[in-house]
């Protein structure tokens, strides 16, 4: 591709991968480069086909709140590169409802593990399961915090499909104010030549730090309320907006219209227009974007397998290349 | 009139150039009165803030984790370690780039509020400083 780089060296060796902030540009192309040799005709695979890399090692899935996709694609990655998986999926199938410590279960479960996988409902869990496991870490979703895998395979959808990550102006839209893709996105993206374009409610904006960080490297295109605002893009980014976040459900339905994109709202954007989306989407991206040429956003689910494969092969694998 | 430089130290620290109204915040941070006289003074003339307060105490000599403490009071406070009636050191406190077990998250749902860890906070950016939760990544003013 386009990008000039790759590290010789694997810079995720036998890491925790905590939080999108702890990666820079050569880590983050070094990932994505290894996760194009994880993809076969589009599909998720070892290479060579049948191999399995990691054949012995075991991945602990350690899930204190739900999640379907994160779990089963962590699940699927290491399966496909042959290792096996244990864990739960809800804080009640923990020791926790004993009364046991986060740090205890984790010192606990590395012990069975070579790795683990957390989510947690507490920000800064995957930071302390850091500290105390042992094994690598990889946080699959810390509260309103930190997602990194989220990231990657977001980054590896639009540089896949674009070709580049330098010189895109890449627009988001929906809740930019706690929608931790958003953030996680955003701030993975001022790595690269971009200009990043906000669309949201005057309540939703970017939180101020993050606005200003931005601002500051001069990536900041426009910060508009309604998407016929917003410019030329070639990338739109869109959230959720959770009704949670509305004090006054009548605020909550004013918006839920005005931040939902149509057919015919994409269609101004021509042909070329990438739509992404971390899902699961309810009304926000209505079914008929679905046959538009750049809707990625069920792509981008599959492509979580892929970079997790990269990903858990990388911090298994040695320091090399 | 008493000025506070009247009650000369033998031995002990002089909390020196705290921004006016921290000084019992002072107190408060280093558990005083624990030991020894301690002499403060609130809103004293001072030739390079205009007003100050100060803390004096006979016979305590800091800690480093007290002076980080202290550090996040203001700018360029100064501790004199006094002996022998001498002001034998001279330190301009500055907040350190990481400060482990000092502040407490404000965000109720950060992991150091629910487990029994250390906080770590890192600095940011010149005075006034913010300070961002290694754990939870929220950036805060620290005081």
């Amino acid at each position: 591709m386009a990008d000039a780089h790759a590290p010789a060296k694997n810079p995720f060796h036998g890491r925790s991968v905590v939080s999108a902030d702890d990666f820079g540009r050569d880590d983050v192309l070094y990932l994505l480069d290894a996760a194009r040799a994880f993809e076969r005709h589009g599909l998720p695979a070892a290479h060579p086909p049948h191999a399995e890399p990691q054949r012995g090692r075991v991945l602990g899935l350690l899930f204190f709140e739900p999640s379907t996709r994160t779990r089963l694609s962590f699940e699927s990655a290491m399966l496909r590169l042959g290792g096996s998986c244990l864990g739960f999926a809800d804080a009640k199938m923990s020791s926790t409802v004993k009364g046991e410590t986060l740090a205890d279960t984790i010192r606990v479960t590395a012990s069975y593990c070579d790795a683990v996988v957390l989510r947690h409902p507490m920000e800064g869990a995957a930071r302390l399961a850091a500290q105390v496991a042992g094994i690598p870490v990889i946080n699959g979703g810390d509260g309103s915090n930190q997602h990194p895998t989220q990231t990657f395979l977001d980054l590896y959808t639009i540089r896949k499909a674009t070709g580049r990550l330098d010189g895109l102006k890449i627009g988001f839209m929906g809740d930019l104010r706690y929608g931790r893709t958003v953030h996680s996105l955003a701030s993975m993206l001022l790595h690269f030549d971009v200009e990043l374009r906000f669309v949201g409610p005057e309540s939703l904006r970017l939180p101020e730090e993050l606005r200003e960080t931005i601002r500051r490297a001069g990536r900041l295109g426009a910060e508009v309320q309604t998407l016929e605002d917003v410019g030329p893009v070639d990338v739109l980014y869109v959230t959720r907006i959770q009704k949670e976040r509305f004090p006054d459900p009548l605020d909550y339905e004013k918006v839920k219209s005005a931040y939902r994109i149509d057919r015919a709202a994409v269609d101004r954007f021509g042909p070329a227009l990438k739509i992404l989306h971390p899902l699961p989407r309810v009304n926000e991206v209505d079914p008929d974007v679905d046959t538009h040429p750049g809707a990625l956003y069920f792509e981008q689910a599959r492509n979580g397998v892929t970079v997790r494969m990269a990903l858990l092969d990388r911090i298994f694998s040695g320091a090399g290349p | 009139v008493t000025r506070p430089n009247d009650f000369r130290l033998q031995q002990g620290t002089v909390v020196d150039h705290l921004p006016v109204g921290t000084a019992v915040r002072a107190l408060e941070l280093l558990g005083l009165p624990r030991q020894g006289p301690v002499t403060v003074g609130i809103n004293v003339p001072s030739a390079r803030m205009g007003r100050k307060d100060i803390v004096r105490v006979e016979g305590l000599v800091l800690r480093k984790e007290e002076l980080d403490r202290l550090a996040l009071l203001g700018n360029q406070i100064t501790v004199n370690i006094v002996r022998g009636g001498e002001v034998a050191q001279k330190v301009v406190l500055e907040v350190p780039p990481r400060l482990v077990g000092i502040l407490r998250c404000p965000n109720p749902t950060c992991v150091t509020n629910h487990e029994r860890v250390p906080t770590i906070f890192d600095r940011q950016g010149a005075y006034p400083h913010r300070f961002k939760c290694l754990f939870c990544e929220r950036v805060t003013a620290g005081s």
